[in-house]
C-alpha cells in the first residue's frame, strides 16, 4: 500500500513537473520519433537543396521526420494556414512574412521563440556531438540585425520568428551610360532629382528612374524620414501626416516631370524599360535585389551585354543614416499538443537559419541573400561574391551590396492590418501622382490620404 | 396507393442528390447565415476564444462601406450588358455553324478551343491587346507602345485610347471588361446552344426550305423558339455568372480592382467577399454573400417569370 | 448504322431543292451571299477566339527574357522547343496526370449518373413540393462559391477526407447547372412517348435509360465535357484539401512546379509549355466526342 501510495505520488508529481514545463519552458527534444511538415514556397529549383540538407539534418537528428509541402506563393500559404488553424490541423513550421504571424495570432497559434532561444540545455545528436538547444551568443551574434529583430515587431516583446533568407531594394544604373558621361550613382534624393534633370539634358526621350514598387517605397520614405507609418498598437494607421504628404507631393510632381514612373503607372515591368533598347528607355531602375537577372539586358549576337549594369544602396534622405527596406521569408513554428514535436520543430527551424552552407547554397540557389553573417566566410560564397560583376554575375554583384548596407534595413510593425495599409499606400501613390495639374492638388492629396486610412479602418473591422 | 408508390420511387430518384446537397450545399449556407448575424466574427479570432455578438452588425458593415453603392453598381452593368451581347453572338455562332457544311468540324473545333486555353493565357493577351506602355507624366508625355489595339485604331485614322491605364475613363474600362466577359462566356454559350440546336427536328427547317422562308425568318419563328429553354438556361446562368464578376477584373486590373489612379473603382460585390475573406473577417464575407444573394435571386425570379411566358416547350 | 434513315430524307430533300432553284437565280445569288455572309461570320468569330489560343502557344515557346519583353513579340524570335523538354521533366507531370484522369473519369461517371435519375425525377415524376425543390435547388446556384468552401472545408476534415480521392470527387458530385440543362431537355421529350411506354409496361427505370437517355444524348455529351473541363481545370478546392503529392491535380502540381529562381516569380513560359502539354488530352477527347455528338443528332432525328 506504501508503495502504491509513494508510486501515485511520484507519478503525480513527475506530471505536475511536466505540466509546468510546458506551460513556461521549452522542453528540450527527448530524440522521439516525430514527424514535423513544413509549407513553403519553394519551386523545383530549390527543393533539392532543402532534401540535400534535410538529409544533413537526419544524420544528427535521424527520428525526426521532415515532410515538406510547396504550396504556392506567399499569399497561398497564408490563406491555406489560415484556414487549418481552426481545425487544428496547421503544419508544423511555414514560410512567413510578419503580418501572416499577426494573423494567425488572432488564434494564439504562433509559438513564441523566446524559451527556446534561451533554453541552454546540451543535447547530444546521433552522431555523438552535442549541441545546445537553444541559441548561444555567438548564433545570435551572427545574425544580422535588421534581420533577426523582424521577429520581434508585433508590439508584445516576444519573439516569434527566424528569419529563413531575405531581400531588400536596390538602385540599378546603367554603369555604362553614367561612366561615358561622368554620372555617379545618386546617395540621396536630392542628387537623384539633379541628376534625373542632368540624364533629360542628355537624353530627353528617356525616362530616367523605374521604381518597381510604389508600396516599398512610401513605407521607405516613412522610414528614411522618420515619419510614423503604423504602429502595432493602436491606433495602427499613422500615415495621414503632414510630412508624408510632403513628400508625395514632391514625387508627383517628378512623375509629371517626366523623371520616373513606377510600375503600375508605366504599365509594363520597370525592368523591361531599363534593359530596354528602345528610344525610351531608363537609366535607374530601383527593384528587388533578389531579381538582378531581370535587371540586365539580353545578350548581344556576339555573347557580349549591350551594357553593363551597376548596383548601388538605392537614394537616401540622409546618407548617414540609410534605410532600406527588409524582405523575404521568415519561419514560424506553430504551437502543438505534443511539445516534441514543436522541439523538433525548432530543432530544424534553428538548422536551417544558423547552417552556414545551407544559408550559402540556399542563397545562390534562389538570388537571396543569406541572414547570417559567418556566409561571407564560407569558401564557396567568397568565391561566388568574389566573382561579382554587372553581366553574367550579376546576381553575386546584388547579394555584394545587400550584406555591404547591412546595417540600413528596417523592418515594419506587424499587427492585423498591416498587409492592408501597405497594400494601400501603394495605389495611395499612384493616384497622388495622377493628379492632373491645374486642379486643387492639395485637397486631391489629403482626400486621397484620409481614403486610403477608411479603407484600412474598414478592412479590419474597425 | 398508386401515387404514393410514385412518391416513394421520385423520393428514390432523387435521394443520392439530395443527401450530398444536405452536406454539402444546404448545411453550407445555413452556416453562412449564422455567421452572417454574428458580428465581426472571424474563425482564426474565434480559436483565440474571443466571443462574438449576435447582431446586424455584418449587415450594416457592408452596407455602409463607402464603396457599396460602387460596387452595386458595376456589379449591375457588367450583367446588363454582357447577358445580351454574348447570348446573341453565341446564337448567331451556333445557327451558322448549323448551317454549312464544309469547314463545319473544323470551325466547331476551333470554337472549343477555348476551353483548352488556360485563363493565365487568357488574361495575358488582354492585357498585351489594351494596355498602354508609357505615358509617362504629363508635362513630358512619352509613349512606348499604344497596344494592338489604338494600334488598330490608328491605323484607320483614329486617335487612340486609354483603356485601362492611368488616366483612363470609367467608360473605357467597362467597355474592355464588357468585351473581355463576352469573349470568355461564348464558347459555354455556343456548345449549349449548339446541343440545343443539333437535337431541333431538322423536318422545321425542311419545311422551311419547301417554303422558301428567308433566313432571318427561319431564325425568329423556328430556331429561336425551339431554342428557348437552352436560351432561357444561358440568359439565367449569364446573370448568375455577371453577379459573381471577380477574375476577369483581377487578370485585367490586377488586384487593386481599377486603373493605377483610381484603384477599386471596378470593385464588385464578390470582390467586397474575398476582401473581408483575407483579413478573415468570415461574418463580414457572410453578411456580402447573403445581400448579394438576395439580388441575385430577385434578379432570376424575374428572369423565371420571363422566360415562363417567353419559353416554348 | 454509319448512315441514318434521316439522312436519306435529307439527301431527298436536298435534291427537291435544288430541283426547285434552278427555277430561281435569284434565290440562288442571295443563298450564295448568305453562305458566304456566314463564312466571312464565322471566320471572324473564329480568329478572334483562336487568339489566346495563339498566344498561349507563342508564349510557350519563347525564353523568359523575350516573355518579359515590354512590348510583345507576336513570333518567338528563337523558338524554344526545350521549354516542352523542361516542363515535363520539371512538374511530376505522371502523377498529376494520373490523378487528375482517376478524378475526372470517375467524377464525371458519378456525376452524369446522379444527374440523369435527379433530372428525370423532375422532368417525368410527379411528387409533392417538385416545383419548390426546383426552385430552391435553384437558388443554390446563386451563393458564392467561396463560402461553401469554408464549411465544406470543415466537413470533409471531420470525416477525416483529407488528401484523398474521395474529397475530390465527391463533395461537387452534384451540379444544379447540369441537372436544370438535362431537366430542360427531357420536357422537351413528348409526353405521349412516356405515355405510351406506360401502357406498353414498359417501368421507368427501363424508360429512362431506354428512350430518354438516347434522346438527350447531344446534352449529356455537352455536360460531360464540362464536367471534364471542371475537374482538369479545378483549383481551389484541391489545393485546399490535397497538398500531399501523391494525390495533387495538375492545375495545382502546375502553378508550384515553375518559379524562377531569383524572385520565385512564375516561369511563364515553361508553365505555358506544361498547360499546352496538359490542354492536349482534352482536345483529342473533343476531337473524338465531336464525332459521337453527330451520331447522336441523327439518332434523336429519327425518334424525334
Amino acid at each position: 500500500m506504501k508503495k502504491l501510495v509513494s508510486l501515485l505520488l511520484v507519478l503525480a508529481m513527475l506530471l505536475s513537473f511536466s505540466a509546468v514545463a510546458v506551460a513556461e519552458e521549452a522542453p528540450v527534444y527527448d530524440g522521439s520519433e516525430v514527424t514535423i511538415t513544413f509549407y513553403n514556397t519553394m519551386g523545383t529549383n530549390l527543393t533539392p537543396v532543402l532534401d540535400t540538407y534535410i538529409a544533413e539534418f537526419n544524420v544528427l537528428y535521424p527520428n525526426i521526420h521532415v515532410e515538406y509541402t510547396s504550396v504556392g506563393g506567399y499569399d497561398d500559404v497564408r490563406d491555406q494556414i489560415s484556414k487549418e488553424i481552426p481545425e487544428g490541423i496547421q503544419p508544423n513550421i511555414a514560410y512567413c512574412y510578419p503580418d501572416h504571424v499577426a494573423l494567425y495570432n488572432l488564434a494564439k497559434a504562433v509559438q513564441p521563440l523566446d524559451a527556446y532561444i534561451d533554453n541552454t540545455a546540451v543535447i547530444t545528436r546521433a552522431d555523438g556531438t552535442t549541441e545546445v538547444f537553444g541559441l548561444t551568443d555567438e548564433q545570435k551574434a551572427d545574425f544580422i540585425e535588421g534581420y533577426y529583430n523582424e521577429g520581434k515587431q508585433f508590439g508584445d516583446g516576444l519573439m516569434y520568428t527566424l528569419p529563413m533568407s531575405k531581400s531588400t531594394e536596390v538602385l540599378y544604373y546603367n554603369k555604362t551610360f553614367f561612366d561615358a558621361n561622368g554620372l555617379t550613382p545618386p546617395a540621396t534624393w536630392e542628387e537623384l532629382e539633379e541628376l534625373c534633370l542632368k540624364i533629360l539634358d542628355i537624353d530627353p526621350m528617356s525616362v530616367p528612374l523605374g521604381y518597381d514598387s510604389e508600396s516599398n517605397w512610401f513605407i521607405t520614405m516613412c522610414e528614411q524620414y522618420g515619419i510614423p507609418y503604423t504602429s502595432a498598437t493602436a491606433p495602427h494607421f499613422l500615415f495621414d501626416n503632414a510630412e508624408a504628404k510632403a513628400f508625395v507631393k514632391m514625387f508627383r510632381d517628378w512623375y509629371q516631370e517626366g523623371y520616373l514612373t513606377t510600375q503600375t503607372l508605366y504599365g509594363a515591368y520597370t525592368s523591361g524599360l531599363f534593359v530596354s533598347t528602345d528610344e525610351i528607355k531608363s537609366y535607374m531602375s530601383i527593384g528587388s535585389s533578389a531579381g538582378a537577372t531581370h535587371q540586365r539586358p539580353a545578350k548581344n549576337a556576339d555573347g557580349s551585354y549591350p551594357f553593363e549594369v551597376g548596383i548601388a544602396t538605392i537614394p537616401q534622405v540622409n546618407a548617414e543614416n540609410k534605410k532600406v527596406i527588409s524582405q523575404g521569408p521568415s519561419l514560424c513554428i506553430f504551437k502543438k499538443a505534443n511539445a516534441q514535436e514543436v522541439a523538433a520543430s525548432w530543432l530544424f527551424v534553428k538548422f536551417l537559419t544558423t547552417n552556414v552552407n545551407f544559408q550559402a547554397e540556399f542563397s545562390m540557389a534562389s538570388g537571396y541573400v543569406p541572414v547570417i553573417k559567418s556566409v561571407a566566410n564560407n569558401e564557396v560564397y567568397a568565391e561566388f561574391l568574389a566573382n561579382a560583376d554587372g553581366g553574367d554575375y550579376i546576381a553575386a554583384l546584388s547579394a555584394k551590396v545587400c550584406l555591404e548596407q547591412q546595417d540600413a534595413y528596417y523592418t515594419s510593425p506587424a499587427f492585423n492590418g498591416s498587409s492592408t495599409a501597405r497594400s494601400q499606400v501603394g495605389p495611395l501613390m499612384t493616384k497622388c501622382f495622377a493628379i492632373p495639374d491645374g486642379s486643387d492638388v492639395d485637397a486631391q492629396i489629403d482626400a486621397a490620404f484620409a481614403d486610403a486610412i477608411a479603407e484600412c479602418k474598414y478592412s479590419i473591422g474597425e | 396507393m398508386v401515387d404514393s408508390k410514385q412518391q416513394w420511387k421520385a423520393w428514390l430518384y432523387l435521394a443520392p442528390a439530395i443527401v450530398l446537397l444536405l452536406i454539402f450545399t444546404v448545411w453550407p449556407i445555413i452556416n453562412t447565415v449564422v455567421l452572417a448575424f454574428t458580428e465581426k466574427y472571424s474563425t482564426l479570432a474565434n480559436t483565440g476564444g474571443t466571443s462574438f455578438r449576435i447582431g446586424f452588425g455584418n449587415f450594416t458593415d457592408v452596407v455602409g462601406y463607402s464603396g457599396f453603392l460602387d460596387a452595386l453598381k458595376i456589379t449591375m452593368i457588367l450583367c446588363v450588358a454582357t447577358v445580351p451581347i454574348s447570348t446573341i453572338l453565341a446564337l448567331l455562332i451556333a445557327v451558322a455553324l448549323n448551317a454549312i457544311k464544309p469547314l463545319r468540324k473544323a470551325l466547331q473545333t476551333i470554337f472549343f478551343l477555348p476551353y483548352v486555353t488556360n485563363s493565365i493565357a487568357i488574361g495575358m493577351v488582354f492585357n498585351a491587346m489594351f494596355n498602354m506602355i508609357g505615358k509617362i507624366g504629363i508635362r513630358r508625355p512619352k509613349i512606348q507602345s499604344f497596344g494592338i489595339i489604338n494600334d488598330i485604331i490608328r491605323f484607320f485614322g483614329g486617335t487612340e485610347i486609354n483603356w485601362i491605364n492611368t488616366g483612363s475613363d470609367e467608360w473605357a474600362n467597362i467597355l474592355v471588361l464588357i468585351i473581355y466577359i463576352v469573349w470568355n462566356a461564348l464558347p459555354f454559350k455556343i456548345l449549349v446552344l449548339l446541343g440545343g440546336l443539333q437535337s431541333i427536328n431538322k423536318q422545321y427547317y425542311d419545311a422551311a426550305k419547301v417554303d422558301a422562308a428567308p433566313r432571318w425568318k427561319v431564325l425568329t419563328r423556328i430556331t429561336v423558339p425551339l431554342l428557348s429553354p437552352m436560351i432561357a438556361y444561358v440568359v439565367i446562368t449569364g446573370f448568375i455568372g455577371g453577379f459573381k464578376e471577380y477574375t476577369s477584373i483581377v487578370g485585367i486590373f490586377g488586384e487593386t480592382m481599377g486603373p493605377p489612379h483610381d484603384a477599386g473603382r471596378l470593385n464588385t460585390i464578390v470582390g467586397m467577399i474575398y476582401d473581408s475573406l483575407e483579413n478573415n473577417l468570415v461574418g463580414r464575407a457572410s453578411a456580402a454573400a447573403l445581400i448579394l444573394f438576395g439580388i441575385i435571386l430577385i434578379v432570376t425570379l424575374i428572369n423565371l417569370q420571363v422566360s415562363k411566358k417567353r419559353v416554348h416547350y | 448504322m454509319s448512315r441514318s434513315a434521316y439522312d436519306t430524307i435529307r439527301d431527298s430533300m436536298d435534291k427537291k431543292e435544288q430541283n426547285k432553284q434552278k427555277f430561281s437565280a435569284g434565290y440562288r445569288a442571295a443563298h450564295f451571299f448568305g453562305q458566304a455572309g456566314i463564312y466571312l461570320f464565322l471566320i471572324v468569330m473564329a480568329l478572334i477566339v483562336l487568339f489566346p489560343f495563339y498566344w498561349m502557344i507563342i508564349s510557350s515557346l519563347k525564353s523568359l527574357p523575350e516573355y518579359k519583353e515590354t512590348i510583345p513579340t507576336f513570333w518567338p524570335r528563337q523558338i524554344i522547343w526545350q521549354n516542352y523538354a523542361n516542363a515535363f521533366t520539371t512538374a511530376n507531370l505522371g502523377v498529376l496526370f494520373k490523378n487528375t484522369l482517376i478524378v475526372g473519369v470517375v467524377s464525371t461517371l458519378l456525376s452524369v449518373f446522379i444527374t440523369i435519375i435527379t433530372a428525370f425525377a423532375f422532368a417525368r415524376l410527379e411528387f409533392k413540393g417538385k416545383e419548390t425543390l426546383f426552385a430552391a435547388l435553384l437558388a443554390t446556384m446563386m451563393i458564392p462559391g467561396e463560402l461553401f468552401t469554408i464549411t465544406n472545408y470543415s466537413t470533409v476534415i471531420s470525416f477525416g477526407w483529407l488528401n484523398t480521392y474521395t474529397v475530390l470527387i465527391v463533395p461537387f458530385l452534384v451540379s444544379v447547372f447540369y441537372i436544370y440543362l438535362l431537366r430542360q431537355n427531357f420536357l422537351q421529350i413528348p409526353n405521349e412517348l412516356y405515355l405510351a411506354a406506360k401502357v406498353d409496361g414498359t417501368s421507368d427505370w427501363k424508360y429512362l435509360w431506354k428512350v430518354m437517355v438516347p434522346l438527350a444524348l447531344p446534352t449529356l455529351i455537352s455536360i460531360t465535357i464540362l464536367k471534364m473541363m471542371g475537374a482538369w481545370n479545378s483549383y481551389i478546392w484541391p489545393r485546399l484539401v490535397a497538398n500531399k503529392e501523391e494525390y495533387q491535380l495538375i492545375t495545382n502540381g502546375l502553378r508550384n512546379a515553375f518559379k524562377e529562381a531569383g524572385t520565385g516569380d512564375v516561369d511563364y513560359p515553361l508553365q505555358m509549355a506544361a498547360v499546352t502539354l496538359v490542354s492536349i488530352p482534352l482536345f483529342l477527347v473533343f476531337v473524338f466526342l465531336r464525332k459521337y455528338i453527330m451520331a447522336g443528332v441523327s439518332r434523336s432525328g429519327i425518334k424525334g
